[in-house]
């Protein structure tokens, strides 16, 4: 069955998506460390942290319009928090932009500094992923020293998530195929739990059917990847540039 | 229910972080000597189950237009027993980061602890305590409404108390706290009826499922149970430093500054100028001075300052986005 794979992106090719797993997410976790540190009121600042995750998109030939809707996708709950801070928050404070001085509350300076620290890292996050197919990810986290446990467990996960999210659709028609109107809440309980019922019994059959056809392959716990991960002279010129750049703004927002 | 990067200081998130590792790394050395490679496909499986556990929904009671779903973290820790289902729990929650990119990345580890670990042995534990090894229909029902409801506000209120802790709050600290009990609540009874009524299909499916754990004999050892316990208390009367005062602590209170006392002259002072220096330059540079974000008020020169950042942000990701398009056109030429 087609599905809108949220890392669809990953299987293209292009400068970002040759780096090293490691490298990107490491680079992602600390650019998210230093923005998030940044002061409330330091949005010039801000936008030049941005130009980092748009150019991983741009050159990473990620459209820029799947980025977005992503972000909006997740941001309800973020949009709430940000939007409560005027309310709480009405000290006046000044704020210069150009040749315009305007008076504003110190709640809405901190409800755009959310919501801009919120995009700029969500748009790092969204580059990592969809420039990076999940097994490399795992394999540069396997590197990492994440437990082996934890690696395999989150390696069969991604596999299987697909088909019993089919499986989860086929129950979910038939239902709908099947009723006609609202039927109260013990009734849509009682079929809602038989329906989880019979998608987990199914599950367990599966999962030994899994687990037969592997052991009859010879898996003895071990998880061997494909690509073999390489620190190449392009993770290199990504990590100096990366380094200098932050290091860069750092040092030129607290310069100012 | 799941954290964004921008409800924690960086500080809290390392924090938090570290903790998430070290109790995963434990969690899989102990349950890797117990759980054999056959395991793993059904753990695995019971992962993606979940998932998909999730787009099944029912209508909720008295909320016309509103429908509720199963979150699962309690059924796991019951039916696969608290490691393994722990470990399923937080493999769950760190695809949703990074796949579907629910939850920040810096917060992972509060997601973690607040959705898979303290739920998942939370859970079990009173489960296991109610239950009592006595199996009859009726106790273990009230034992599985109970883990879930108790388990879901636990999560909430570690939310609560990491967000306090990282100073990000404007509400008041009261009022956020009962408005997540709330909600968990709620999401813990409709959590607590969906474990129910599937452990209830599965016994007639099933049945003797229900009262042991599938992989493997892991018996939580009171210890451990202490332990945890231990540290959710530390983590709880963390969240009483809220309430510390602004005035200086004891150390400094002996020598350098007294706000009882005006005239009071301090009994230390140092010319030295590479300390003055030093310090000097750690005030310029520390991301976090005084444990608290700094702000600084803008004039008219840093308006001007303003404006050229973002006018030159603006110009370098048009420089990009136009290199990206000729390479591109350069590539699909020589291809």
């Amino acid at each position: 069955m087609h599905h809108a794979h949220i890392d669809r992106f990953a299987y293209q090719d292009s400068p970002v998506h040759r780096l090293d797993s490691r490298v990107k997410f490491l680079s992602v976790v600390i650019f998210s460390a230093v923005v998030l540190s940044l002061p409330v009121s330091s949005f010039s600042i801000l936008a030049c942290y941005a130009v980092g995750p748009f150019s991983i998109l741009v050159l990473g030939r990620i459209p820029l319009r799947f980025a977005f809707k992503q972000v909006l996708l997740v941001s309800p709950f973020i949009l709430v928090l940000a939007l409560s801070c005027p309310f709480y928050d009405r000290n006046p404070v000044d704020t210069a932009f150009g040749p315009f001085v305007w008076e504003i509350s110190a709640g809405w300076l901190r409800c755009f500094s959310i919501l801009g620290k919120f995009i700029v890292t969500m748009l790092a996050l969204i580059g990592l992923v969809s420039t990076t197919r999940f097994a490399d990810l795992l394999g540069g986290l396997d590197k990492l020293a994440v437990p082996r446990l934890l690696i395999i467990q989150l390696g069969f996960l991604y596999r299987y998530i697909f088909v019993l999210i089919d499986r989860a659709h086929h129950i979910l028609r038939a239902r709908a195929g099947r009723k006609l109107r609202n039927l109260g809440f013990a009734t849509e309980l009682k079929t809602a739990s038989s329906m989880l019922g019979s998608l987990f019994v199914r599950s367990l059959d599966t999962a030994e059917n899994i687990n037969i056809a592997m052991q009859a392959r010879g898996f003895d716990g071990e998880w061997h990847g494909v690509r073999k991960l390489q620190f190449r002279w392009g993770d290199g010129v990504f990590v100096i540039v990366s380094i200098v750049y932050m290091l860069g703004l750092y040092f030129y927002s607290k310069g100012v | 229910m799941h954290m964004a990067n921008e409800l924690l200081s960086v500080g809290v998130a390392c924090g938090t972080v570290a903790i998430a590792a070290g109790g995963l790394a434990l969690i899989c050395r102990r349950a890797s000597r117990v759980i054999s490679s056959e395991k793993m496909a059904l753990m695995g499986v019971m992962g993606a189950f979940v998932f998909a556990a999730q787009m099944i929904n029912f209508q909720l009671p008295g909320m016309p237009g509103t429908s509720g779903h199963m979150v699962g973290a309690v059924l796991l820790a019951i039916i696969l027993g608290p490691h393994a289902g722990a470990i399923v729990i937080s493999s769950v929650v760190i695809v949703q980061c990074l796949i579907f990119q629910d939850g920040g990345l810096l917060a992972l580890g509060c997601n973690i602890i607040n959705i898979g670990l303290v739920p998942g042995y939370l859970g079990y534990f009173v489960y296991k305590s109610v239950t009592i090894g006595r199996f009859s229909n009726f106790r273990t029902y009230v034992a599985m409404m109970l883990a879930s409801v108790i388990a879901l506000e636990v999560g909430a209120v570690l939310v609560v108390i990491q967000a306090a802790l990282s100073g990000v709050l404007l509400v008041p600290f009261s009022t956020f706290l009962v408005t997540m009990l709330g909600v968990s609540f709620m999401i813990g009874i409709v959590e607590g009826f969906a474990t129910v009524a599937v452990l209830g299909y599965i016994q007639q499916v099933r049945p003797g499922m229900v009262g042991e754990s599938l992989v493997g004999r892991v018996r939580l050892s009171r210890k451990a149970v202490l332990v945890t316990l231990g540290v959710f208390t530390i983590i709880t009367a963390g969240g009483f430093s809220l309430l510390a005062s602004n005035s200086p602590d004891a150390l400094e209170w002996s020598y350098l500054e007294r706000p009882d006392q005006p005239d009071f002259v301090p009994m230390v002072s140092n010319d030295n100028s590479t300390i003055a220096k030093a310090d000097a330059l750690q005030a310029k540079y520390s991301p976090l001075p005084d444990y608290s974000i700094r702000d600084a008020q803008p004039t008219k020169a840093t308006g001007w300052t303003s404006f050229a950042g973002v006018i030159g942000a603006g110009l370098t990701m048009a420089l990009v986005w136009l290199a990206g398009r000729i390479v591109r056109r350069r590539e699909f030429a020589k291809a």
